[in-house]
């Protein structure tokens, strides 16, 4: 079972921001063509790739001892 | 003291790199709706920001009485349509706080529309007003249609919360195979 996931903010002024994770490549898209039709039409989209974000990171520091 | 760093990133595991996929948008709402829909939402809209009901009626009437010198505005709800039969065509709902009343209803193109009276309020002060229903009203008719159609899926709502600027917060989730 692959868990899906939506994060929705409706503002006070009736805009809606949507967030959607868990998808694979363009299944993304198709799960916000199923909120269109709940609520409307995007009017901006952007995709976003977490394994840029800074949480995900891993750092490492190696000493030279003389 | 020298030292060395490198940096491991998720890009560098085994897995599938589109299992980090998501993405953002920005919905434009469009509300369509039964009159029963709609002035449930109205109520939401009006309770959350101190207004009360004086009146729902199916009269094919003026609002309610305001002076002479009352100002008063019309105004839209852009993106949106109601549904009616002949029978319900005439519906309207008004509510009331500190002197202004807003009466919504159904203008001659199917479009929900509202009109704004009060006295002793410029006409930018009922603007105003009215605008401020008006987004509130579609933000309760998204929240109860998103509600409704979260249900019908059999998606779950694990977090909601309205923030200190009265914007909803949902957290939804559902699972497939």
């Amino acid at each position: 079972m692959r868990q899906r996931e939506f994060e929705i903010t409706i503002g006070p002024d009736g805009s809606v921001e949507l967030q959607v994770k868990g998808y694979k490549g363009k299944r993304c898209l198709e799960a916000v063509k199923m909120f269109e039709q709940m609520v409307g039409g995007v009017q901006s989209q952007r995709l976003t790739d977490e394994y840029y974000d800074p949480e995900e990171e891993v750092q490492y520091r190696i000493e030279q001892r003389s | 003291m020298s030292g060395l760093t490198f940096r491991i990133d998720p890009k560098d595991w085994d897995g599938d790199p589109d299992d980090f996929m998501s993405c953002v948008c920005i919905l434009t709402p469009v509300v369509i709706a039964a009159w029963p829909a709609f002035s449930a939402a109205v109520m939401a809209a009006a309770t959350s920001l101190g207004y009360t009901l004086v009146e729902e009626t199916k009269k094919v009437s003026e609002p309610a009485a305001q002076p002479k010198t009352a100002n008063h505005i019309d105004l839209e709800i852009p993106q949106s349509e109601l549904v009616m039969d002949t029978l319900n065509r005439d519906q309207r709902i008004a509510v009331a706080r500190d002197g202004v009343t807003v009466t919504f209803a159904r203008d001659a193109r199917g479009k929900a529309s509202l009109c704004v009276t009060g006295e002793g309020y410029s006409e930018a002060e009922l603007r105003a007003r009215g605008e401020e229903l008006s987004q509130r009203l579609v933000q309760k008719y998204v929240y109860g249609r998103l509600m409704e159609e979260m249900r019908s899926r059999r998606f779950v709502v694990v977090e909601e919360e309205t923030d200190e600027n009265q914007a909803i917060r949902l957290k939804v989730r559902h699972w497939e195979n």
